[in-house]
């Protein structure tokens, strides 16, 4: 034999000296993929998808979960920004207050028009309408406004060039002697007592009662969110039993908290008024970076913007929140809830699947039975209770959705390792001595995966139906948080009026929908093609 | 092969009325038994070191059963197999995978007995790496000295070593019966139980199998118990030849003895049946052709179990169940004509 | 039924440089590249080869049956009676199949209908070919059967093929083909699922059949014992090619392509005792993507020669009725050609 060490790779060929290429069955499989366009295509919205939700903190998206109640309900769009949207649905309003009430006249022709559209609730079209027909006429002269109206359009406008946005970025607090800077909140509470007594002038005693008092108010409303609907009385034994439960620590960093909200309210305030001058003077570009300072120890950065610039490329929802980063965020619940979800029961599934069909005999017949009996339970109720037992929240709802749906992944598992349990190669491992433990995982399982790998693709989009399902009945997700479900069980209700908010996350679900449909179906063409190649 | 001393030695492996009964059950949730396949029916035998015996029979006579029950991948209704003097059967775990080392199975399928998702090298290694697992293994090994008598076996059973990290798909019939060969003696076993590990090949392959086998007997000194359907093979890799049908053994002879001197109806119909690939003999031939099909193995027989099919029945035979007789050295046979 | 398309010394069948490919992902596999044979009437037709050789192609070839795709006949004429199967129009095709050309499998639960009776599949077999009444039909349903040899016939005709034992449902699956009165019998591998006792039932019975209803037979196996007892010709293929075909004495007792001699060798024989070593080919056979232009058996002879590696060998005439396609036949002009 040859010396191994001197002995270059050995070539590979076939007795006609024609190279053999390696081939495994996976790389097969991919090759297949690769030829599948709609599968290839879905490959990459799929990826899209993942990576929008997992970069959602980093996109330059408003937050979804910030509540601006002025920007209700408003329209989608690319070019106009939030105030000329507002400003323009004020206008459309007076306009057709104008019209009701007779200083501005229409022709015959159009006031049927327009009590047509108003008869069939049609008020959009309503709106339209007046505000292109008042803009014309406006231009034209043939119409003013009344001196009341001319005023409140004056007002809204210098409103919506004047009302900022501040968020602060940071909280520093500079000693006096040192001159060093450190964060606000890396400060003791008792050093945070002494600063805020020291900025707002009030003496300790009342600053202790008001703590005091809203610490109480802030554990009441969390007792009530967790049990509503109880005699007051009920309450007051409740919250106290909940201080006294209270640990020392824990009370010191509810007072800490409570300091720092009163010092950050202060600090909004004071910039609001500094830099709300700037606004209406037009003197700086907005958003704008600033530092702040109350005195001479505690300052801030503050970021400010001028909260009628932005714009809604989708909308915004009843709350004025960012429909974009509404279904971003969204998707990122669903998508998660979709994998994780599969993943646990398929997890699950795989086990007791693999365990029944191998072991068979008591054991298979066991697990059987359970599986039986589960599917035999209506599984919509069951995540209902479950969801109502272990109160609403994501984590409940993986919990709930997991625990029913191994059901089918089980049984498909044990009906793939029946078939193969009985194969030579089984029997061989058996032969060798292999245990249970590994014919399953190192034998059984790796020749089910391709069944089950397609199985879990097909089973994402089913996830997520069902937990969108949930959240549009109002179990799912809650606010502020979002699923696409959720949006779509909210956009339903007024979809009339405005139609983005139910048809944007719709579309974001159904193109991911799709997209997961057509991948399962090309992986399941390309695990299984029904002419592999022999003669 | 005629070795004098060849009585003189210690049985390797001794089968004593070994039964293997598959229940059949039946009952909508309590499951009772309702009766049994008898798919090894009571069969004795000693296997000798170094010898081949080859098990003949037609599909469903228990042939491929009495393998896997002396392999223990099915647990014995009864009787013992004793290997090395310990019986498998009441051992325990840990005693049965410690002897069990020495007893190795190929199998029928080339296409079904590879685990299609590992490589080559994984399905050859495979056994080394249980025991190596277990602490089993008589030497340890790191994880270079099994990648090298990975490659040490597929050399010795014929593969070129630069296939090891290939799939069995791709390999052809023959190559991967070398690669179940090659797992089989990865852990220097002294019994190989064959199953019917030429009957899925070509005929061209068969032979170099059949040769591959027979040169690593003479090299190793393995024991084979050898399992096929056709006779012609039978008798070239065979030393001693069971008959079997229906889970009992008809008739036990030396290799050659069946074709020069079959006594049993049921063998000398098997013979008969056989083709022989040369026309001038072939068309000369006179055939005893057996009527009828393999009864089911599922009724509990009083009489003789090839009563229903043999040309040459008699009277005593519907009630009594022949016993193994022996009519010479090495011949023995189940049937009353000898009595 | 045709008096004067079969008349003279034309043969029954006669495949003309039959070409049958598959377009896989891999490459074109020419599984069947450019065979002929004839087959008489009452003749019986053998034809041997490995698995992949193309000998069951070849069949599924002359009943039209090839899934295309990935498969198409790319050449050649098959002439049946005088006229080209390859040509005929679907309808005249199905009159061709089952009628005049019948196929036995070599699993005949694949090819028996497990839901309905043997009867209900049988007559609807018949009067799918012939004009007869269903109580004709059944009549000669039970008739077949009990040819066939099946013990009660009138009553195991009503049954379900899963009733029948392997070999009884073989010979079912032969009763099926012959009832139409066919002239050309199929049978790939008729008897490799089935034990030696039941195979020689089974060729007994086609063999017997054939002479008394004077059918043609072609029957795929790779035993050469098989061919020995049944066939009066031989064709040996091998790689999609036939590279002997010769009257079965002639063949066995003289191969002339190393490939025959080796395949003939290389099984042990029950006759004659052996001692030691087989004789065997060695390597594996070749897989029939992309083969190269040469000998395909090149790397497993051990007679080969240099102009073996690059050029496919002419078909030479060595004995009658006796052609090999191997360049140790062919004279020295032929090998300078190139």
């Amino acid at each position: 034999m040859l010396n191994k060490k001197t002995e270059k790779k050995p070539q590979a060929t076939n007795q006609f000296n024609q190279a053999v290429a390696g081939n495994s069955l996976t790389r097969d499989a991919w090759r297949r993929l690769k030829k599948n366009k709609m599968a290839v295509i879905s490959i990459f919205i799929v990826v899209i998808y993942i990576l929008l939700a997992i970069a959602a903190p980093i996109l330059p998206i408003y937050p979804y979960d910030e509540i601006v109640l002025d920007h209700q309900n408003l329209p989608p769009s690319f070019t106009q920004n939030a105030g000329t949207l507002l400003l323009e649905k004020r206008l459309a309003d007076l306009y057709t207050q104008a019209w009701r009430s007779g200083s501005l006249e229409v022709s015959e022709a159009e006031e049927e028009m327009l009590w047509t559209w108003i008869d069939a609730n049609e008020t959009n079209k309503v709106w339209d309408y007046m505000l292109e027909k008042g803009e014309q006429m406006s231009a034209d002269g043939s119409f003013t406004f009344s001196a009341t109206d001319q005023r409140r359009i004056e007002r809204l406008e210098e409103k919506l060039m004047s009302e900022l946005k501040v968020s602060i970025k940071s909280l520093w607090y500079t000693d006096p002697i040192s001159n060093e800077r450190e964060k606000l909140s890396s400060l003791t509470t008792e050093q945070l007592i002494d600063l805020y007594l020291d900025l707002s002038g009030t003496d300790i005693d009342t600053l202790k009662d008001q703590y005091t008092r809203e610490i109480e108010q802030q554990l009441l409303r969390g007792i009530k969110d967790q049990n509503p609907e109880l005699p007051d009385a009920e309450y007051q034994q409740m919250l106290e039993r909940e201080i006294e439960r209270l640990s020392e620590s824990r009370f010191d960093s509810l007072i800490k908290s409570n300091i720092l909200t009163k010092i950050t309210n202060q600090i909004v305030n004071d910039a609001n008024s500094h830099l709300g001058q700037m606004a209406t003077d037009e003197s700086v570009l907005f958003p704008v970076k600033e530092e702040i300072s109350l005195n001479d120890t505690i300052s801030a950065e503050v970021e400010a913007s001028r909260i009628n610039e932005r714009i809604y490329y989708l909308g915004t929802d009843y709350q004025g929140r960012d429909m974009l980063s509404r279904i971003i965020y969204g998707g990122q619940v669903s998508i998660a809830i979709g994998f994780v979800g599969t993943i646990t029961s398929v997890l699950i599934g795989i086990i007791l699947g693999a365990l029944a069909g191998y072991l068979g005999g008591k054991v298979d017949y066991i697990i059987m039975r359970i599986v039986d009996i589960m599917y035999g339970l209506p599984y919509m109720l069951l995540v209902i209770i479950a969801m109502a037992i272990f109160g609403r929240n994501i984590l409940n709802l993986f919990f709930a959705l997991a625990i029913i749906s191994w059901l089918t992944v089980s049984r498909m598992v044990r009906g793939q390792i029946m078939s193969l349990k009985n194969q030579e190669f089984i029997e061989a491992a058996r032969s060798m001595g292999a245990s249970t433990w590994r014919i399953i995982f190192k034998h059984l399982v790796p020749n089910s995966l391709s069944v089950i790998i397609v199985f879990s693709t097909l089973r994402i989009p089913a996830f997520i139906m069902t937990e969108s399902f949930l959240s549009f009945l109002g179990l799912g997700v809650s606010a502020p948080f979002a699923s696409w479900g959720s949006l779509v069980g909210d956009g339903v209700g007024s979809m009339a009026l405005y139609p983005w908010k139910l048809f944007f996350p719709a579309l974001a679900m159904t193109i991911f929908l799709f997209a997961m449909n057509f991948l399962g179906d090309g992986l399941r063409d390309a695990f299984d093609p029904q002419s592999k190649n022999q003669l | 092969m005629s070795d004098s001393d060849m009585n003189l030695k210690q049985p390797i492996l001794e089968v004593k009325d070994l039964k293997q009964h598959f229940p059949i059950e039946s009952g909508l949730l309590l499951k009772k038994q309702v009766g049994a396949v008898r798919a090894v029916d009571g069969i004795s035998f000693d296997l000798l070191p170094g010898e081949t015996l080859g098990i003949v029979g037609e599909s469903g006579c228990g042939k491929s059963t009495t393998v896997r029950a002396i392999s223990q991948l099915y647990t014995p209704t009864s009787g013992s197999v004793i290997l090395n003097g310990l019986d498998l059967i009441n051992a325990s775990k840990k005693e049965t995978l410690e002897a069990r080392k020495d007893m190795q199975m190929i199998f029928q399928d080339p296409y079904a007995s590879l685990d299609p998702r590992m490589t080559v090298r994984t399905i050859i290694a495979e056994p080394l790496e249980i025991y190596k697992r277990r602490g089993m293994l008589d030497t340890q090994m790191s994880r270079n000295d099994i990648e090298n008598r990975v490659e040490e076996l597929m050399e010795r059973v014929g593969l070129n070593r630069a296939f090891k990290n290939r799939y069995p798909h791709e390999f052809s019939g023959g190559q991967r019966q070398r690669i179940g060969i090659a797992r089989a003696l990865a852990l220097n076993p002294k019994i190989i139980l064959a199953d019917e590990p030429v009957s899925a090949l070509d005929v061209s392959i068969q032979s170099q199998i059949l040769n591959l086998l027979h040169e690593l007997q003479q090299e190793l000194g393995l024991t084979y118990i050898f399992i096929a359907h056709d006779l012609a093979v039978i008798e070239y890799i065979s030393t001693r030849v069971a008959v079997m049908y229906l889970g009992k053994i008809m008739e036990l002879s030396r290799a050659a003895d069946p074709y020069k001197n079959p006594l049993h109806p049921y063998t000398k119909a098997l013979l008969s049946a056989a083709p022989i690939p040369d026309p001038v003999i072939e068309r000369k031939r006179q055939r005893i052709i057996l009527t009828g099909d393999v009864p089911s193995p599922n009724v509990e027989r009083h009489g003789c179990y090839f009563y229903d099919r043999c040309p040459s029945r008699m009277a005593k035979c519907k009630e009594n169940i022949p016993q193994m007789k022996r009519v010479d050295e090495h011949h023995e046979v189940a049937c009353f004509l000898y009595e | 039924m045709k008096k004067n398309t079969n008349k003279g010394s034309a043969p029954l069948l006669d495949v003309r440089n039959l070409q049958t490919y598959f377009k896989t992902d891999e490459g074109i596999v020419k599984a069947v590249d450019g065979i002929s044979f004839t087959l008489g009437e009452g003749e019986t037709l053998g034809i041997v080869g490995e698995s992949g050789s193309g000998k069951s192609v070849t069949n599924l070839s002359i009943m039209r049956l090839i899934q295309s795709p990935p498969g198409k006949i790319v050449g050649g004429q098959i002439l049946f009676e005088g006229k080209d199967i390859l040509t005929l129009s679907e309808k005249e095709l199905r009159h061709v199949r089952g009628n005049e050309i019948s196929m036995i499998f070599q699993d005949p639960m694949t090819s028996l209908n497990p839901f309905l009776r043997i009867s209900t599949q049988m007559i609807e077999t018949i009067l799918l070919h012939q004009k007869m009444t269903k109580k004709e039909a059944l009549k000669k349903s039970i008739d077949m059967l009990k040819l066939v040899g099946i013990p009660a016939a009138e009553e195991r005709v009503h049954n379900y093929p899963h009733q029948f034992s392997g070999g009884m449902r073989q010979r079912v699956m032969i009763g099926m083909a012959l009832s139409c009165e066919a002239k050309v019998l199929i049978a790939d591998e008729p008897t490799t699922a089935l034990d030696v006792t039941i195979q020689a039932q089974i060729l007994e019975l086609i063999n017997e059949l054939a002479k008394k209803l004077n059918t043609a037979v072609i029957l795929i196996t790779h035993d050469l014992g098989v061919v020995a007892g049944m066939c009066d010709t031989v064709c040996v293929m091998y790689a999609g090619k036939i590279v002997e075909k010769a009257k079965t004495e002639d063949l066995y007792a003289s191969p002339s392509h190393p490939y025959t001699f080796g395949l003939i060798q290389s099984v042990p024989r029950l006759d004659k005792a052996q001692d030691g070593k087989l004789y065997s080919i060695e390597g594996q056979p070749p897989n029939v993507i992309d083969l190269p232009e040469c000998c395909p058996f090149h790397p497993r002879c051990n007679k080969k020669m240099d102009i073996c590696t690059y050029k496919y060998p002419p078909v030479k005439k060595v004995g009658e009725n006796h052609e090999v396609a191997c360049w140790l036949y062919a004279d020295e002009k032929e090998k300078s050609s190139t």
